[in-house]
């Protein structure tokens, strides 16, 4: 009798499963006072940290932009999804995002590998998605014209990098080493800083014996002992900040007290502190001790805010992501004032292009650090900064701006 | 410069060792594959660190490690392996890595997603030999496998509880036939293994001094493949083939492979499944493994 | 139906075929980790013959899972050897190798991935999930089933009253293989882009959590755990931070109430009535 029970009780709670997993959440209706806006970040799995502190300033700017009244006298929502930095889960928040929760434009994914499958999904879908870290080249270029990354390719970024490198440090040889495992990190470590060494006239001395290392290891003392042997007067090291620490720490620990130079991928407080005595140049948009009027407005109204956060560290900083999808959500919020979106669900396809326009042909849009325009790529037109760390700080050493041809500048 | 390597390689071989370990006591009694010893190993380094930023001793922060691991290794046995003890060995392995999930998701909502790391190395002092360079934290990670090794091999070989471990390992019914408790035995074995792999967890933690929610992903792979050629039945295996995969990843690296160094580890560690089934230092065992 | 849930029923088709590639050899007592290196084999042998020879998708599957198959074949006779944990940790290096040597194979982008494929449609992905389905419970029925179970339960036995175990083992090795190389192809046509990051440990285990978790005692558990896997983290969004420890809580309960699976032979039995009548 129980067992038969129990028997019943599970297929029927089976049949709810199955039945619930293909009908339940029928797409909400978006109420018309609402403008409704999506991003994608990775608030668990490996960048956690990141997609937390993404999260946080979304709701910042909502807080800001409904106290002041709304947009349009209507009120802004932001709908965050978690991809837990996974691809899979990127595409799927997209479809919902657009498809379910009818935004009007989506701020994310994070990561290139996640934009590189979620980019094709917003075309099919024909609604702007604008990465706010991807900076893997070519990413956006591939998925026109619905594709956007406020951030600029690195092999522009380079450009401007290996000569202060150069200069700064009097650099004639390198060695590279970079992470083998991530896509971004290996077309830097393989193909971009080779190029760009031999176009400023600096010796690869492992041109043809790359060293390189995978996302997830933890030791690569053997790397760094061969890279040692090669005495190098800079070294590259293309990988992200997480697997950055480790080969720094390494150079450290085995004496190898030279300067290092790499992508935006570097960028965060956590590598300052692996080896305060070894100096790392990178490419930033920006950093949380920047000068100027809106940088410094920003961190100081977001930074308490981060601090406070549940699951962030209490001395955490704003970081280059977070300005990242500030000034995504600020654009899409400006495109919708331009346009004078009121986000009718019967216009919804008609303000998609509308914001897609308004991105395609922005120009001189106020970002935190200077204008900003967006080239045929799809990537940003904006300042950067060459950054040097040394002793815990950044400090900004040459401006520069991703220019081209045919678009303002910064 | 080779001597160098091969100073790395050790390194690196006695990392593996320990990990490697702390699966075989699991796998080599009870046939049963922890994938949560990933996660122990690196709560092992979460406690180690927090001891050691509060400034407590090093010994005191190791203990502390031992103990917190085995605790939730305590814990995985008694919710996710003895309930499951006897349905296929592949049940018991997924519902360890349910743990594993939960335990990445406790620690990134504890202790963050970005490494967390130490201002100073623990032990700073090197020791200089002509061309060799070797640090006193190498010195004490490989000091301490070996001693490791050597104390688990005394516990399984000469202890009464150590017998029992054996006895288990061997023919469990048999075991429970000569009056051998198998429940007290499991709990053993995660016990010890979990103190394992809260050691591990401490002393590689230390000695990179950066260490992440999923440090021990990659890392537990590997030490998978080097219990597997070391033989899951002999304690001494593990001591061998940590270094050796620890050498040959780093010859591999030193001559010009980098890019293929996964790639030859575990065609190697297939290689010696194929020759020598039961590991490079293991007995004639004619029937390896249950049937799943 | 929302594209949201195409989007997620096509992650399903994609899992299930994957899971159903475990299944076939788990038959025959063989537990294989590594079988999202076949996923990638597919995977990129699917994508090099629609992009760069220009084949349609669906002759480019077949040789696919031919191709794959046979690779599966010629790992499926040193499997021989091992057994249990033994094979099942032989096949976990097999998938590493296979990862490590895309991420080394230039002509196909290595670590930057490969893209130019044509997206196909939901409904292409379940023409293909349920085709297989239905494949392996016909086969379910039939005598080479029963020879497979033989093997499962005692190898010596059914080499005694004649059954070749060597055939059914190597063959169910190609057939899951093939399987897994038809998921493959299908995930590199919907998402359009692959990178050998997406064929790692992680799917293998994935798939074989499919089975486990569904039942694997009959074919259709593979679909019943894929729908749970994929729709579940979907359903826990609402606990945010602890949304993963959830899910694993969640997988453990599973375990512990039901070893055998969601769907077993008796609840499919019930099920499979009811829709009958």
């Amino acid at each position: 009798m129980t067992t038969d029970w129990n028997r019943k009780l599970g297929s029927a709670a089976l049949c709810a499963v199955i039945a619930g997993a293909l009908f339940a959440g029928a797409p909400g209706v978006a109420q018309s006072q609402e403008i409704v806006l999506g991003a994608i970040v990775p608030s668990s799995g490996p960048f956690a940290e990141w997609g937390r502190a993404n999260t946080a300033t979304l709701q910042m700017v909502e807080k800001q932009v409904n106290a002041a009244g709304g947009i349009n006298g209507a009120k802004l929502r932001i709908v965050i999804l978690d991809d837990a930095a996974k691809p899979a889960q990127a595409t799927n928040n997209l479809r919902k995002l657009a498809g379910d929760d009818k935004v009007l434009a989506v701020a994310g994914p994070l990561t290139s590998s996640a934009a590189e499958v979620t980019f094709p999904v917003a075309n099919e879908m024909k609604v702007v998605s604008t990465s706010q870290a991807s900076s893997k080249p070519g990413v956006a270029k591939n998925n026109r014209p619905w594709a956007f990354r406020n951030t600029i390719d690195e092999g522009v970024l380079g450009r401007t990098t290996v000569p202060y490198f150069k200069k700064a440090f009097n650099v004639k040889t390198v060695a590279i080493i970079y992470d083998a495992k991530d896509a971004t990190a290996a077309t830097v470590g393989s193909k971009i800083m080779p190029a760009l060494m031999k176009e400023n006239d600096i010796k690869v001395l492992n041109e043809n014996d790359p060293l390189s290392f995978n996302t997830g290891d933890l030791d690569v003392s053997a790397q760094i002992t061969k890279l040692k042997s090669l005495n190098p007067d800079g070294v590259v090291v293309s990988a992200d900040y997480s697997q950055g620490v480790t080969v720094i720490r390494e150079m450290k620990r085995q004496g190898l007290i030279k300067p290092v130079v790499g992508s935006t991928q570097l960028i965060s407080s956590a590598i300052l502190k692996a080896a305060p005595e070894i100096a790392i140049v990178a490419p930033a948009t920006f950093y949380a001790t920047m000068k100027g009027e809106k940088a410094e407005k920003f961190v100081k109204e977001l930074q308490p805010i981060l601090r406070s956060t549940s699951g962030l560290p209490k001395d955490i900083e704003p970081s280059m992501y977070d300005a990242n999808i500030y000034e995504i959500v600020s654009m899409y919020i400006d495109a919708v004032k331009k346009a004078g979106i009121t986000g009718k669900p019967e216009t919804l396809e008609a303000d998609r292009v509308k914001i897609r326009d308004s991105m395609t042909k922005l120009v001189g849009f106020p970002g935190l650090g200077g204008p900003i325009g967006f080239n045929d790529d799809g990537d940003a037109i904006k300042a950067f900064y060459i950054v040097q760390g040394q002793n815990g700080t950044w400090e900004s050493k040459v401006r520069g701006c991703s220019t081209a041809p045919g678009h303002a500048g910064c | 410069m080779l001597l160098q390597q091969l100073v790395n390689g050790l390194t690196l071989g006695a990392v593996y060792t320990l990990i490697a370990l702390s699966f075989s006591l699991v796998m080599g009694i009870l046939g049963v594959l922890n994938l949560a010893i990933a996660e122990l190993f690196m709560l092992g380094a979460y406690f180690g660190f927090t001891a050691i930023i509060a400034q407590l001793p090093l010994p005191v922060a190791l203990a502390a490690a031992m103990l917190g691991s085995a605790l939730v290794a305590v814990v995985i046995q008694k919710v996710a392996y003895e309930p499951l003890r006897n349905a296929p060995i592949v049940t018991p392995m997924l519902s360890t890595l349910g743990f594993s999930i939960i335990l990445q998701n406790v620690a990134t909502n504890v202790w963050g997603s970005d490494p967390l790391q130490l201002t100073d190395e623990v032990l700073p002092g090197r020791l200089t030999l002509g061309p060799v360079s070797i640090s006193t934290m190498q010195l004490l990670v490989m000091g301490s496998t070996v001693t490791l090794v050597a104390i688990l091999a005394f516990v399984v070989q000469k202890t009464p509880a150590g017998r029992a471990l054996r006895a288990v390992a061997e023919n469990r019914d048999v075991a429970r036939l000569l009056g051998v408790s198998a429940a007290r035995v499991t709990l053993l074995a995660f016990v010890l293994s979990g103190v394992m792999a809260g050691a591990a967890g401490v002393l590689i933690g230390m000695h990179y001094a950066v260490i992440t929610p999923y440090m021990g992903v990659d890392i537990g792979l590997k030490a998978i493949a080097v219990m597997v050629i070391g033989g899951t039945t002999r304690i001494w295996g593990a001591l061998v083939a940590g270094p050796l995969i620890g050498i040959a990843e780093v010859m591999t690296v030193a001559y010009g492979g980098s890019q293929v160094r996964d790639f030859v580890v575990y065609g190697l560690m297939i290689l010696i499944l194929l020759l020598r089934p039961q590991g490079i230092l293991g007995g004639s065992r004619s029937e390896q493994g249950q049937r799943v | 139906m929302s594209t949201y849930y195409a989007g997620l029923l096509a992650d399903v088709g994609i899992l299930t075929l994957g899971g159903l590639s475990v299944y076939i050899i788990l038959a025959t007592g063989q537990l294989s980790l590594g079988n999202a290196g076949f996923m990638g084999i597919g995977a990129y042998i699917t994508s090099y013959l629609t992009v760069t020879l220009g084949l349609a998708i669906t002759p480019a599957l077949f040789i696919a899972a031919a191709a794959s198959g046979l690779i599966g074949i010629i790992v499926g006779f040193p499997a021989l050897r091992l057994r249990g944990i033994y094979l099942a940790m032989a096949t976990l290096g097999f998938g590493e190798m296979v990862r490590s040597f895309f991420l080394n194979l230039s002509a196909m982008g290595g670590s930057s991935g490969f893209h130019g494929m044509k997206h196909i449609s939901v409904g292409y992905i379940w023409l293909w999930a349920t085709g297989v389905l239905l494949v392996v419970m016909l086969l379910e029925r039939s005598r080479v089933w029963l020879e497979m179970q033989a093997v499962h339960d005692d190898e010596t036995a059914a080499g005694l009253v004649g059954l070749n175990a060597t055939a059914i083992k190597v063959g169910a090795f190609g057939a899951g293989a093939a399987v897994a190389a038809i998921s493959g192809g299908l995930f590199a046509h919907h998402h359009v882009y692959i990178e050998p990051g997406n064929f790692g440990f992680e799917r293998s285990i994935d798939f074989v959590l499919a089975v486990i978790l569904g039942g694997s005692t009959v074919g259709p558990g593979a679909l019943v755990g894929s729908l749970v896997l994929v729709m579940l983290p979907e359903y826990l969004r609402f606990l945010a931070d602890w949304r993963l420890a959830a899910f694993g809580v969640l997988l453990i309960a599973v375990l512990l109430v039901r070893r055998q699976g969601i769907l077993d032979r008796s609840l499919f039995r019930r099920l499979s009535l009811r829709g009958a009548a």
